[in-house]
């Protein structure tokens, strides 16, 4: 495995620009989630990153080799396809050896030790011999999973691998994933538009929006601390309140006041508000009105209108409140992310 | 079978249907009634059953020789027309936002009558090269073939995953690699039916075989149409039965293997 | 090599083959047609159009092509709907009567044509017994064999060009039709046949190009008397080796098509309101 250094990257489909000025370095071993709403850019990045598609302008390089005017079949990289893209006329045990064989690594008899390997790293070593339209699209995707890491490539691209998933498959997936990585750890870039997924499985999380880098930090750090709007509602659900800071207390359109975190300068701000920090009961500094109630099993979802506007709650499923009541919510400074407005 | 749809139409349909296939069966059943008759001169309905006919066709070296003629051509056409026709449908699935008028060009002998360079054909390669031979009728035959093999091959090609070649060059494949391990396997149920269809063209191919015929070169269609002319006798019909057969195994096999409905329409 | 030298390389075979062995002769046969001794000349156009017999052959194969192409419609169409709504089972069989003479060489057909079309045929022997004719009545020989023959060969392809349009017609626009108050013909009327029209089209000017250009079972079911363009250019290649003037027939016969349908495809064209 080597490092990735992507060097203010541009690219342009005719006159549509899609990525602007990206830099991106990627640590040997790392574990980076490009994560971002359709038409961010991020595909084209992985695509960038392998090859598939040239860079407009830029520079990519792998171990310290620049790979920028290389085609894909000369990087030495591996990339697992939403399809999975398993070659339909060779048994599973073939298709997990074609890389090897394309470049021509090792005699037949090494590189049958190597796919034997790889196929049970994914616990299908028993359905070697199998054709892949009789495996199950999970386990078409452990088989993809065994083709991409059998090489031993320098860096591993996952263009958004577990979308065609159902929701359990995907968890059991993203569980064998952290898995893999923590065992073998190879560089992996890995594209995503589900936040929860590149929260729970990436090493650092790299948020994109129009075709540029919006924020890049540690899941805990991203999640916590999103330092724009776009960030903070793209990673789960926050409710953005304008304010006027002065004196350490934030004052709401309706002339409401709450604490915010000592040192939070003056002025015009946007208040970011997670709905699972924010507290209804009679303990609350703050009124709103209850708009709708939404029933979750195990607990409520509140839309409240509080100065203006609709923020979104969650309590526990014992708290009923009916729409058109007035409620007392409130919610610690320290909970309470300000960003510019 | 239809729905809600009133009662006399539904009777009227089957009806039509049942008048429209006997119209389109028709000459094939005289046909092969005749090839079974045991008078001297062609009667419908046959009297009597008697396999001589049968017995004297392939008695006949006239028929045996052209026989073997379009065997063989046959045969030749459907390597040349699958080796091109292949080739060039791999080279219109890459090309096919800018590829129209090419694909237009190349599937064009499926829709003009083959009279229109049959003609040409002929009198340019007697300029060239004298009389007609082998080669020129090998020539013409792929020419008409290979548009059919070009059609189901493009369809196979077009229902393919794309990301397939993508993933193979990630992998490593060069060029060649690709095309050999990834395009040819995927391009393999089309040319298959396209190798079909273009044995059964040639085979049966009437019009530039009359064109360029010469007398060594007399393929069995040339050899049923000359008899025709003058007083056929009930061997044509063995031999014309014999051809119905082949071209009925041919369509058994393809429908077997392949599902010849996908190719019928469109 | 890149990716279009890759294309250009595996297209480049095939292109080689049409334009030596297609466009090449098509070139040749129009130098051909106004070819003389002493260079260009339209003389062989003037034999044309000056004998009495040749404009007569250019008209009948037109006017029988017409009506070939007019049979084939109103068989075609119905045949072809309904196919499009049989249930799979039965399409597939339907396709199998119609693909099945189609991939049947043309003259193992036509001789088909010639035992019941003949004086002792089936068709000329029951209409006697029904003392609808002579005794020495017979079909052959006559245009209406032509027709007849010409029906049966190109039928399937005016079924088959339907067809691929009506498959991919949504039952359910002649539900709602039927829903709205529309009888069953008034819907295949209003709803069907003008989304069906361009199959219509294609298929009409695929049967009139091939119904004008055929020539083996014209020759065969018309004899020497009854005679198509294309069997007179046969027979001035083959027999009378008069290549200028088979090659300007040639060239009136795709002049007079193109000259037919450019109109006719204009007229598709237009949009529907």
């Amino acid at each position: 495995m080597s490092d990735l250094k992507l060097t203010n990257i541009g690219k342009s489909f005719g006159k549509v620009e899609v990525l602007h000025g990206i830099d991106l370095t990627i640590r040997s071993g790392e574990f980076v989630a490009l994560l971002g709403a359709s038409g961010c850019g991020k595909t084209t990045l992985l695509r960038i990153v392998a090859g598939l598609d040239s860079v407009g302008s830029g520079k990519v390089e792998i171990g310290g080799t620049d790979v920028t005017d290389l085609p894909p079949e000369k990087r030495d990289i591996a990339m697992m396809f939403q399809s999975y893209a398993l070659l339909p006329h060779m048994s599973v045990a073939e298709n997990v050896r074609f890389p090897l064989r394309m470049r021509r690594q090792g005699a037949r008899s090494e590189q049958a030790a190597r796919v034997k390997a790889a196929l049970e790293t994914v616990r299908l070593a028993h359905l070697a011999e199998r054709m892949p339209r009789q495996l199950s699209g999970g386990q078409q995707q452990r088989v993809a999973l065994a083709r991409a890491i059998v090489s031993d490539p320098k860096v591993l691209l996952l263009d958004e691998p577990l979308s065609n998933l159902d929701a359990r498959l995907r968890e059991e997936m993203q569980v064998e994933l952290i898995d893999i990585h923590r065992r073998i750890g190879l560089t992996t870039l890995f594209v995503t538009h589900d936040q929860d997924e590149a929260l729970s499985l990436s090493d650092r999380v790299v948020l994109m929006n129009a075709g540029g880098i919006e924020q890049e930090a540690a899941p805990r750090d991203i999640y916590d601390a999103p330092a724009t709007a776009y960030a903070s509602s793209f990673l789960g659900a926050a409710n953005l309140l304008p304010a006027e800071i002065s004196g350490g207390q934030a004052r709401l359109a309706d002339g409401q006041t709450l604490a915010v975190p000592a040192g939070t300068g003056a002025g015009a701000a946007t208040l970011a508000l997670r709905q699972e920090n924010i507290d209804i009961g009679p303990d609350g500094s703050l009124t709103a009105t209850v708009v709708t109630r939404v029933y979750l099993g195990a607990r409520h979802r509140y839309i409240l209108d509080l100065a203006g506007q609709r923020i979104s709650v969650l309590a526990p499923a014992s708290v009923m409140l009916e729409p058109g009541s007035a409620v007392r919510i409130g919610i610690a400074p320290d909970r309470i992310r300000v960003l510019p407005a | 079978m239809v729905r809600a749809v009133p009662g006399w139409v539904r009777i009227g349909a089957w009806i039509f249907v049942l008048l429209a296939a006997l119209f389109l069966l028709a000459p094939l059943i005289v046909v092969m009634g005749v090839s079974v008759s045991e008078a001297q001169f062609i009667a419908f309905p046959p009297k009597g059953f008697s396999l001589r006919w049968y017995e004297k066709a392939l008695n006949s070296p006239a028929y045996v020789d052209a026989f073997w003629l379009s065997l063989r051509l046959a045969a030749l056409v459907t390597v040349s027309a699958c080796i091109l026709g292949g080739a060039a449908a791999i080279g219109l699935s890459r090309a096919r936002r800018s590829g129209g008028v090419v694909e237009t060009f190349f599937l064009s002998p499926l829709v003009l009558p083959s009279i229109i360079f049959a003609i040409g054909l002929l009198m340019v390669w007697s300029a060239i090269f004298g009389p007609t031979s082998f080669h020129a009728l090998w020539l013409a035959h792929t020419v008409v073939a290979l548009p059919y093999v070009i059609r189901t091959t493009l369809a196979v090609l077009a229902e393919r995953d794309p990301h397939l070649e993508e993933a193979a060059r990630t992998m490593g494949a060069t060029r060649l690699q690709r095309l050999w391990f990834v395009t040819l396997p995927q391009c393999r149920p089309g040319l298959l039916a396209g190798a079909f269809f273009a044995f059964n063209i040639s085979f049966d191919e009437a019009v530039l075989s009359l064109f360029l015929r010469n007398p060594n070169l007399v393929t069995l269609p040339v050899q049923i149409y000359g008899q025709l002319e003058f007083s056929p006798d009930p061997t044509v019909a063995a031999v014309s039965t014999l051809m119905i057969l082949i071209t009925v195994a041919l369509m058994l096999i393809l429908e077997r293997m392949l599902g010849l409905t996908r190719f019928a329409s469109g | 090599m890149t990716d279009r030298r890759e294309t250009w390389l595996l297209l480049s075979p095939g292109l080689v083959l049409l334009v030596v062995a297609f466009l090449l002769p098509i070139a040749r046969m129009l130098v051909l047609s106004v070819q003389g001794p002493d260079g260009t000349t339209l003389v062989h156009f003037n034999r044309f159009f000056q004998d009495a017999y040749y404009p007569l052959v250019l008209w009948r194969t037109v006017y029988l092509s017409a009506i070939i192409t007019l049979i084939c419609m109103v068989i075609g169409f119905p045949l072809a709907y309904i196919m499009a709504r049989s249930t799979p089972r039965i399409r597939l069989w339907l396709v199998i009567m119609v693909i099945l003479p189609l991939m049947t060489s043309v003259v193992v057909r036509t001789f088909g044509w010639m035992v019941l079309l003949g004086r002792s045929g089936l068709i000329a022997s029951s209409l006697r017994d029904l003392g609808l004719a002579g005794r020495s009545f017979q079909l052959m020989q006559t245009e209406t064999a032509i027709t007849l023959g010409m029906v049966q060969v190109l039928l399937p392809f005016m079924v088959l060009s339907l067809l691929g349009v009506l498959v991919r017609l949504d039952p359910r626009l002649e539900e709602a039709a039927r829903t709205m108050g529309c009888s069953f013909l008034q819907t295949l009327r209003t709803v069907v046949l003008p989304l069906a029209a361009p199959g219509l089209l294609a298929g009409s000017i695929l049967v009139f190009t091939l119904s004008a250009s055929s020539f083996v079972t014209p020759s065969l079911l018309g004899g020497a008397r009854i005679e198509m363009l294309a069997g007179s250019i046969y027979k001035n290649v083959t027999q009378t080796l008069d290549w200028n003037f088979a090659a300007a027939q040639a060239v009136i016969l795709f002049a007079g098509i193109a000259a037919l349908l450019i109109p006719y495809l204009k007229l598709g064209a237009r949009p529907h309101g």
